[in-house]
């Protein structure tokens, strides 16, 4: 029973692991859609209007691309990047950039 | 002679400061650019962004829950922007756009300026 358990268990994680995106697959996918405006990590926008992605929250993230693609978030240039996006590509690249070590955000004060 | 000096410099700085009770610097501390709100005395003006952006790990309500972002450390111009398009609807957040409505471009700045701080 414990052992029936403990896959169970193990394999409830492993979906939630997925279902959370992959980052290795993001890192490829933000190289050549991201990078050019945000860094390849999320560290150096290109702009000052443009926001630092690396250590954002993964939720925060894919609600911001998926807001982009509906158009509940009306950016033009945005809406051209997210929209060609798959739901899984959003999750790999909110699991890559909310995985990259910050240069800047931290917690408030 | 000496008197009517006195008093023609008196006069004189009498209108200059009246001149400048009219005009207030364009650059003055937030609290008193305020519309017609009641006065927020610039040292606590980011108290109505604490609730939700000062708890780290913090969520939105229901109906969608997703972490409040992180903004400390966030571009200013960025959060600037992010502000203005609160104000005009075109993000929708509910909170956000109370929020937002409520500031006028400069205490935006003032905002942005304080939480694109680097950390201390």
């Amino acid at each position: 029973m414990s052992r029936f358990l403990a896959i169970v268990i193990g394999a409830a994680l492993a979906f939630n692991l997925q279902a959370r995106g992959n980052a290795e697959k993001g890192k490829q996918k933000a190289a050549q859609v991201c990078a050019a405006c945000h860094g390849p990590d999320g560290n150096k926008p290109s702009a000052p209007d443009q926001p630092v992605l690396a250590g954002q929250y993964y939720d925060y993230l894919l609600r911001a691309l998926g807001d982009y693609k509906n158009g509940r978030r009306t950016n033009p240039i945005m809406k051209g990047f997210a929209g060609q996006l798959s739901p899984q590509d959003m999750q790999d690249l909110a699991a890559w950039f909310s995985s990259q070590p910050t240069s800047s955000l931290h917690d408030q004060r | 002679m000496k008197r009517l000096l006195f008093l023609l410099i008196g006069a004189a700085l009498a209108a200059s400061a009246f001149a400048q009770d009219k005009k207030p610097a364009k650059k003055a501390a937030v609290a008193q650019v305020a519309d017609a709100r009641p006065t927020i005395p610039t040292e606590n003006f980011h108290a109505q962004c604490i609730g939700c952006h000062g708890i780290p790990g913090y969520k939105t309500a229901f109906p969608e829950v997703y972490h409040v972002p992180k903004i400390a450390g966030q571009q200013p111009g960025y959060i600037v922007a992010a502000l203005k398009a609160y104000k005009s609807g075109e993000r929708s957040h509910p909170s956000m756009r109370g929020i937002a409505a409520s500031l006028n471009e400069d205490q935006m700045k003032a905002l942005a300026d304080y939480y694109g701080a680097p950390a201390k």
